[in-house]
């Protein structure tokens, strides 16, 4: 569990993060949704004790992220990628696991076992300068499960991703809850975070604006449906919160249904509705 | 605890060796510089393209000039003309191989044939340079026996020799007696052959062509030159060879690459957010700046090896190992605190080695990594007290042909521990690791 408890960043004129609580279970994919400049990121780094707040509390399974025991938990998968260019990526594995202190045998077991994870095992005596941006972003993500992490955070990992690739990262992401992993996930698209997150936190300019599960959002934000019915006697369109029951409302006078189609309210919509703006600028 | 060190000074070398220009400037560079410069420099003391030598003309007369002269004409020299004691002083520097001073007489005794004095020649030489000795002497006599070629080659010229001779035998306390009066009864009578011939001459309008004593040296009875050798003590204030001055130099230029490498890769980890892996590992900021510190020390020592290596088996530059060791780990710990104390300042890899090269480069030039230090104008020597490159060359230099005692090796130690020690303080306590 990570429990976040008002807190509070700034960098010099920027309120990165103002006044920020939640908890995040145990097993969950839990998504921080928001724009750029949401202070994503900077939120991540205060859970992975990289950046320090200005106020406020972070625990994660009642530990400071900043020490030793808590850090062999943490598994974070940078924004950017996090990795030296001109090594080959068993270098790179290599290189990051004896950061972790393992001994010989279990050092080659995770390396080899992260690299099955992320379909490179051909590819590791290879320069990563050479590899594709996916297969980038997917070393990117092996190099940070090399010591089986508990909590794994992901900052925007599909960033530059093809979306070949960005479906496969999306398995990794689900099989790595089905080991059991905490995992907190961060983009500013909606349909990653509805997808992938069982609850999702929607931030802006620094402030938690609202956290449910996606489900829970659009009911509570999302607005009504628009639903357009075309039948025998014309083309209605009309707004509802309950579709089905106000189409049902529709059929009534015998009239015959040709077609229908009900546009539920999207994390976008949420999005727009609790801050007036667009989630994408 | 020591293996994560280990592991990023192990992944920081391996870096290093992968960037092209990194081991360019690490190591051929430095390889180029001492065997190219070191190869100009030492060229000029070479037998084969002229002994250097200082001449000291204190007679300064015709004659004088004239076997100066002489001197500067002969391929076996390039001359080079001093005071007395500057003349001295050069050997003694180790910037000539040797002086030759023409004493007061000279010219006199090289002009009286039969005076009985050869003329004397002062000749002090580098001991280093025991074995040009007999080449200098060989090359002197050959010019030495130029004074009768001189002498009898132009008739008027020998007319004149001859009264002098004349006069000179007819003064002289010193001849024996049946000397005297074997050279009164000789030399007037060679003055009138000489005369005549003179005449004939003359009256047919022909060039002198004089008699020739013939080049053929050796069996000439009559001594051409008397050479006083003279001791000379070699102050130790110039190396015997020129890669003595090149290595530690290109030592310099090699630890100056590994510097502006290892500034950089430190920058670097920043912007690519390597940094932030290291920093959510279980390893403390120690163990991530002893790595980088330790790495840069260790890439440094390669380089000087590999320096040293080529300088003592292939070049045959000679030192004490053990204040070589005392003053590459004093440069070593130095140059490790430049680079932490650059790493802290940039904020890109542009910046940190645009600025570290030109801080190096300045304190290079004004240290001596270019110009060698004992070479430096006064004013420049003077302001090159504030480089680090100055404190480490003398330190290098110290342990090769400076000959330091182990005293005189702390001065140059001691500053480059302290501007290494305050460097690196300043720059770990800047560097910020966790907030990228
Ligand atoms: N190290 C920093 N120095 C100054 N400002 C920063 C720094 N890191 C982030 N910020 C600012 O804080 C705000 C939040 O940034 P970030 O957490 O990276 O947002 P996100 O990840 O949601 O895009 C932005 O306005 C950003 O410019
Ligand atoms: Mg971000």
């Amino acid at each position: 569990m990570i429990k976040l408890e008002s807190i509070s960043k700034r960098f010099d004129a920027v309120q990165a993060v103002d006044n920020l609580s939640f908890t995040i279970d145990r097993g969950e994919i839990f998504g921080l949704l928001g724009p750029n400049g949401a202070g994503k990121s900077t939120s991540i780094a205060i859970m992975c004790g990289l950046v320090s707040a200005d106020s406020g509390k972070v625990e994660l399974e009642g530990l400071t992220p900043t020490t030793i025991k808590a850090r062999k938990k943490i598994g974070l998968i940078p924004q950017s990628i996090a990795l030296y260019e001109e090594l080959t990526a068993l270098d790179n594995l290599n290189f990051f696991a004896d950061l972790y202190n393992m001994d010989k045998e279990l050092k080659d077991q995770r390396i080899n076992w992260s690299l099955e994870f992320v379909n490179l095992q051909d590819r590791a005596k290879d320069t990563v300068k050479g590899f594709s941006g996916g297969m980038k972003r997917r070393l990117n993500l092996a190099a940070s499960l090399l010591h089986d992490p508990d909590y794994i955070f992901m900052d925007e990992p599909t960033a530059g991703v093809d979306p070949q690739s960005r479906n496969k990262l999306f398995d990794s992401v689900l099989e790595l809850k089905e080991f059991g992993k905490t995992i907190v996930y961060t983009t500013h698209y909606m349909e990653e975070a509805e997808k992938l997150c069982d609850r999702v936190a929607i931030v802006d300019q620094g402030k938690l604006m609202a956290l449910d599960t996606v489900d829970g959002l659009i009911r509570a934000y999302g607005g009504e449906s628009q639903v357009t019915v075309q039948t025998n006697q014309g083309l209605e369109q009309f707004e509802s919160t309950n579709p089905a029951k106000d189409l049902v409302k529709v059929l009534q006078d015998s009239v015959q249904l040709e077609d229908v189609t009900v546009r539920r309210p999207d994390l976008e919509r949420v999005f727009l509705n609790l801050t007036g703006r667009q989630l994408r600028d | 605890m020591l293996k994560p060190i280990i592991a990023l000074m192990k992944k920081d070398i391996k870096l290093l060796f992968k960037d092209k220009m990194a081991v360019f400037f690490t190591f051929i560079f430095p390889l180029i510089f001492a065997f190219f410069f070191g190869s100009i420099f030492s060229g000029g003391g070479g037998a084969s393209k002229g002994m250097k030598i200082a001449v000291a003309d204190l007679d300064q007369t015709t004659n004088s000039e004239y076997f100066v002269e002489q001197l500067q004409k002969a391929d076996e020299f390039r001359v080079e003309i001093l005071s007395e004691s500057a003349a001295r002083e050069s050997v003694r520097k180790g910037k000539k191989v040797a002086f030759i001073i023409l004493p007061e007489g000279f010219g006199e005794d090289y002009a009286g044939l039969f005076s009985g004095n050869p003329p004397e020649l002062l000749v002090g030489l580098d001991p280093a340079r025991k074995a040009e000795a007999g080449y200098l002497q060989g090359s002197l006599m050959k010019l030495g026996i130029g004074r009768f070629e001189k002498a009898f080659g132009d008739t008027e010229e020998m007319i004149q020799q001859l009264d002098d001779s004349i006069a000179s035998v007819q003064n002289s306390d010193d001849i024996p007696e049946d000397w005297k009066a074997l050279l009164k009864d000789y030399l007037p009578k060679m003055k009138d052959l000489t005369q005549k011939e003179l005449d004939k001459q003359k009256a047919s309008g022909e060039q002198s062509s004089g008699f020739s004593f013939g080049g053929e040296d050796g069996d000439n009875p009559m001594m051409p030159l008397k050479i006083t050798q003279q001791e000379v003590s070699v102050q130790k204030s110039g190396p015997r060879n020129a890669f003595a001055i090149t290595i530690p130099q290109g030592v310099i230029w090699a630890i100056m690459g590994c510097v502006i490498g290892f500034a950089v890769s430190l920058v670097q980890e920043k912007t690519l957010g390597t940094v932030n892996r290291l920093a959510v590992a279980p390893i403390s900021r120690t163990q991530i700046l002893a790595g980088k510190a330790l790495g840069c020390f260790l890439a440094q020592a390669l380089v000087v090896t590999l320096l040293f290596a080529i300088a003592y088996f292939i070049l045959k530059v000679e030192f004490n190992l053990l204040k070589l060791l005392m003053a590459v780990a004093a440069v070593g710990v130095c140059f490790v605190g430049v680079m932490m104390f650059f790493a802290s300042l940039a904020k890109t890899e542009r910046s940190v080695a645009g600025l570290t090269n030109a801080f190096l480069v300045i304190m290079g030039m004004i240290g001596g990594a270019m110009i060698p230090l004992f070479v430096m104008p006064g004013w420049m020597q003077s302001i090159s007290h504030i480089s680090p490159v100055k404190w480490s060359i003398l330190a290098i230099e110290g342990a090769i042909w400076r000959d330091f005692s182990y005293t005189e090796m702390l001065q140059p130690i001691a500053i480059l521990l302290v501007v290494g020690l305050i460097t690196f303080f300043l720059g770990t306590r800047m560097l910020k690791l966790e907030e990228a």
